[in-house]
């Protein structure tokens, strides 16, 4: 704390950021609080309902659940593609004497493109019919049996549609994690190498343990960014084909501007926030437990 | 904090009593033809047409003209042509109390509650005033009606819908064009059997795999099915239900759509089609540039040709009546109708029909002739002619009747069923209860 | 969810030293090659996509619908980009982008730097509160804002204004770029403030002249971040914005989109690389910069 700090000083710096950030995030998130318990397509009147818009969510909507889960696997094969590809790429530069600064500017590229090519471009990609690109590759390393069109097979869709977006941002961790590997003291890891250290202990007893905190940071950026996922589905499939890969974030959108059923959308917002808190506080218990393990 | 938040939580609640109260309010019924001085202005239409067809470079122009004699006046065109945006931005217009002057809409049940609360001039009335109502089609005009037989949109446009096939093909796999929609599946298994694409298909836009539901209850019952369906007088599980259902899940058994279609988008189906893999593409007149001009691919220019929806054993409407539509429709807004809107209406209407036609497009009026372009195969003039030999009745797309929820899980589950991964019973139970719930709150 | 997650993550990057290790260690070589391999295999896929967008839109519209789409083209044309230009607003369009993003970012990177220094440098009594309620805007999902902020918007009438797209993005940014600059803060020795405040230095003129020099380097990486998001954002510019003369990028490519969902694809690629080349380009000039903005934040956890 600064010792020349008075109160009037930190209103001065703290109530502008607080005053746009309550306007754009904290005040429209009670607004659809107090939405969620109203019955409104936007013309009528609204009518209260109570607690009608969550029970009908939680006993009475087959789509909302098969949403939900949709919304984990998604996010689950973003955060192996991400932190896995993230923490593999970092692991393989760390390597590397020569060009790493070029392949780290390569590697971050798809982060630029927008998510309407990247949409219409994985479309070519897992075509069948024409044979895209996936299907070609597959039937000339023999694997002829796995071709398909995985965009409209319900038991590929949702990884289809998932890949895109790990691959995306896989690029921005792979920075973090990598920056956080550069910064393993080196006099550690000769140390355990003189001790016999095959480099699997020499990444699971040294460089993983040093680089935790980055790790938790990023685990919770790639979970919010996962559970955020939006544009990739609602563009390549807009949900189907059927619900298969419809997530929540896909779900409420349709709910609230197509449907024009803003209080049940809303509803379902809060049930978002709610998610995504509690998959944050899970991950900060999780990991700081094994940390202190 | 906490008595911040409880302020905050008022503050929103209020904002949003506001907003809906003035949604709620009814503004007074309108007199079409109101008397004042025309005081030139800008005025908007918000709609959702391709940004360099013909409808907008036409009211461009008429606008352009018309601002000549009546200096301050412009007509502000925001289009959206992307349609599940545009009615996103329509429904949340509508529900900020903040339509412009003109918009555009479907007869949609939304619309019509629009119409219901006075938010729309009565465009019967409207077009009779102008003296301009007996120039249009009677179909054109039928497409815009809401169920009742009220008339609130204007079209622009009118079209007509056919199968497109390829002639070559069809012979190669030793199969007839199509007498009765039945003996569709069996003519895609032979296709299949001649390595042919049967029918190219857009899935990724819905509506074109959602015609294919309408079909046979068009046929079997005229178009009542749908109008009692919406509300849920009729079922799935009906007669005539059951019959379109079984009947897409043989165009499934059968592979009658190419390949993975539900992620192919418009281009690729159509490209499928003019490059001569697939055999036959339903698709309406406003293609005819694409399908009857020398652009198309000269590799399949002689084989194409096409046929009208075929009917059915004991059909109850005719083979000249099938899908005809006369596309999105133009709604005045009751709340700023005023001399001005009503004199370019009048303007510009008069003027239309005139400007359309020549573009090689069906007028949605029958005092024009349509153009054909010079380099129009025989094709063109052969499409255009069956706009004069249409009977009474038309076959509505269902998009545009149900409630959205419904519309919505019923594009999705046909997607399911025609790729085989729900059955006919599943489906059936699944509609007619996804029907039940959401109709009521649409046609109380 | 993560505990499904870690284990599979460890797998993948356990695969490199599969071999055993005294082998590898005495011949580095092998296992040096194999990665270098591995490296460029994964960079192709990176930068593949962008490569097939840029060959696409030299494509003639025949050979796109016909020909094989992932090999190399027939001919080259340049028709595509004519059309592109002729059919959309691309000037307007980045301009309106160009306006958004950089209001977007100076509200970003002003007043994230304010938030952070009122928290981190001067402190107090709730800034554990203030911090949690940053948090919330990290983890909750955009989507959830457009009813409301609609509604608002109508009542206040900012619909249809740069404001309207520059309010949301921003704030929604605002926590990412408070955290960064929180992080950094971190960094400059206390005794430096001590020094400056002995010195008879006030908070004002330690932000200005300490603070706000020092920050260069997050300042780059906090609007680079937030530009690629923002430049690229669709749902807020879809949602509040109607007329012609405000839309920005994404929405501009909505032009090409003709009747029923036809779409001229080669000219939407033509626009697409016109419209990020404008971002790939500061993108390529700033990276060094930026990479190392993210680095010095990650460090830090």
């Amino acid at each position: 704390m600064l010792p020349t700090r008075s109160r009037l000083s930190v209103l001065v710096f703290l109530l502008p950021p607080l005053l746009l950030y309550g306007a754009a995030v904290l005040f429209p998130i009670l607004q659809s609080l107090f939405l969620s318990f109203f019955s409104w397509n936007g013309i009528s009147d609204m009518e209260f309902i109570g607690l009608a818009n969550y029970l009908r969510m939680f006993t009475g909507d087959d789509v909302f659940w098969r949403s939900f889960f949709n919304a984990l696997g998604y996010l689950a094969i973003c955060l192996i593609l991400q932190l896995g590809g993230a923490l593999f790429v970092a692991s393989l530069l760390t390597s590397l004497r020569r060009g790493a600064e070029l392949i780290k500017t390569l590697y971050l590229l798809p982060a630029v493109i927008s998510t309407v090519a990247i949409a219409f471009l994985f479309v070519r990609i897992y075509s069948i019919d024409p044979v895209g690109l996936l299907n070609q590759l597959l039937h000339w390393i023999g694997l002829g049996d796995l071709e398909r069109a995985w965009l409209s097979d319900v038991n590929t869709v949702l990884a289809a549609v998932s890949a895109p977006e790990g691959w995306r941002f896989t690029g921005l961790y792979m920075l973090i994690i990598y920056a956080a590997l550069l910064a393993v003291p080196k006099e550690l890891e000769e140390a355990a190498i003189l001790d016999g250290a095959s480099r699997w202990q020499l990444f699971t007893k040294i460089r993983f343990p040093f680089i935790r905190p980055v790790w938790i940071t990023t685990v919770i950026m790639a979970t919010t960014y996962g559970l955020r996922g939006f544009d990739i589905p609602y563009l390549m499939t807009n949900g189907g084909p059927g619900q298969s890969s419809e997530l929540l974030t896909t779900y409420m959108y349709k709910t609230a501007f197509t449907s024009t059923d803003f209080g049940y959308a809303s509803t379902i917002s809060v049930f978002i926030v709610i998610e995504c808190l509690v998959a944050v506080g899970l991950i900060l218990v999780m990991l700081k437990r094994k940390a202190d393990a | 904090m906490k008595k911040l938040f409880r302020t905050a939580a008022l503050a929103a609640a209020a904002a949003l009593a506001l907003s809906a109260c003035g949604g709620g309010a009814a503004s007074s019924p309108t007199n079409v033809s109101p008397t004042g001085e025309i005081k030139p202005r800008e005025i908007s239409w918000l709609l959702s047409r391709p940004a360099d067809g013909a409808v907008i470079n036409i009211m461009k122009k008429l606008a352009a003209d018309y601002a000549k004699d009546h200096p301050g006046f412009s007509l502000n065109l925001i289009t959206t042509p992307d349609r599940p945006s545009y009615i996103q931005k329509l429904e949340t217009l509508a529900a900020a109390n903040k339509l412009p002057e003109l918009f555009d809409t479907d007869a949609t049940p939304f619309a019509r509650q629009l119409a219901q609360q006075g938010k729309m001039v009565d465009a019967e009335k409207l077009l009779k005033s102008l003296n301009v109502y007996d120039s249009y089609r009677p179909g054109a005009l039928d497409y815009q009606r809401f169920d009742d037989g009220s008339l609130y949109m204007i079209p622009f446009q009118f079209e007509l819908e056919f199968i497109w096939y390829n002639k070559a093909l069809l012979q190669k796999a030793g199969v007839a064009v199509p007498k009765s929609l039945d003996d569709i599946p069996a003519m895609c298994t032979a296709l299949r059997q001649a390595g042919i694409t049967p029918i190219a298909i857009d899935g990724q836009d819905q509506w074109p795999l959602e015609r294919y539901v309408a079909y046979q209850p068009f046929r079997a019952q005229g178009p009542d099915f749908i109008q009692k369906l919406k509300k849920g007088d009729a079922k799935f599980a009906d007669a005539a239900g059951q019959k379109t259902v079984q009947w897409l899940s043989s165009l499934g058994k059968a592979k009658c759509f190419q390949d993975g279609f539900s992620a192919q988008g418009y281009s690729d189906a159509q490209n499928q089609f003019t490059s001569g893999q697939a055999a036959m593409y339903n698709i309406g007149t406003w293609e005819l540039p694409s399908l009857a001009t020398d652009k198309l691919n000269p590799a399949v220019r002689n084989d194409v040709d096409f046929f009208t929806l075929p009917t059915t054993a004991g059909s109850a409407t005719a083979a000249n009546e099938y899908v005809s539509p006369s596309g999105i429709g133009m709604a005045v807004n009751a709340k700023t109708y005023d001399p001005l809107v009503a004199d370019f209406l009048k303007f510009a209407l008069n003027k239309y029909p005139t400007e359309y036609a020549a573009t090689g497009a069906l007028s949605p009026t029958t005092n024009v002739q349509t153009t054909v372009p010079a380099n129009a195969t025989p094709l063109y003039k052969k499409a255009l002619d069956k706009a004069n030999d249409l009977g009474t009745k038309q076959a509505m797309p269902w998009d545009t009747q149900l409630d959205p929820t419904t519309n919505t899980r019923l594009q999705q589950e046909l997607v399911l069923l025609v790729q085989g991964n729900t059955t006919p019973e599943q489906f059936t139970s699944t509609m007619d209860s996804t029907i039940a719930q959401n109709a009521p709150k649409f046609f109380k | 969810m993560t505990a499904q997650a870690a284990p599979v993550t460890r797998t993948i990057s356990a695969l490199p030293s599969s071999s055993p290790p005294y082998r590898s260690r005495r011949r580095p070589s092998l296992y040096r090659t194999l990665s270098k391999t591995l490296i460029i295999l994964i960079v192709i896929v990176q930068v593949y996509p962008l490569a097939w967008l840029f060959i696409t839109s030299l494509r003639t519209e025949h050979d796109f619908a016909t020909g094989d789409p992932f090999a190399l083209p027939a001919a080259l044309t340049l028709d595509n980009y004519a059309r592109a230009f002729q059919t959309g607003n691309l000037g307007l369009n980045i301009l309106n982008s160009f306006i958004v993003t950089m209001g977007a970012n100076v509200l970003i990177v002003i007043l994230g730097m304010m938030a952070a220094y009122a928290i981190q440098v001067l402190g107090f009594r709730l800034s554990h509160l203030v911090r949690g309620l940053f948090l919330i805007g990290i983890i909750v999902p955009v989507q959830i804002a457009l009813v409301p902020l609609f509604i608002d918007y109508s009542t206040v009438n900012l619909l249809d204004t740069y404001q309207s797209m520059i309010i949301p993005l921003a704030g929604f940014s605002l926590p990412m770029s408070v955290y960064l600059f929180s992080s950094f803060f971190e960094y400059i020795p206390r005794e430096t403030y001590e020094a400056a405040s002995l010195d008879g230095a006030g908070p004002y003129r330690i932000f200005g002249l300490i603070t706000l020099p020092l920050s260069v380097n997050t300042v780059v990486t906090v609007v680079l971040v937030n530009s690629i998001f923002i430049w690229n954002d669709f749902i807020f510019a879809n949602t509040f914005v109607l007329s012609e003369e405000l839309k920005t990028i994404p929405l501009g490519l909505q032009n090409y989109i003709g009747a029923m969902g036809k779409v001229d694809w080669t000219a939407t690629f033509a626009a697409v690389c016109v419209t990020i080349t404008p971002l790939l380009l500061v993108f390529l000039v700033l990276n060094k910069a930026m990479i190392q903005g993210l680095e010095s934040g990650a460090t830090k956890g």
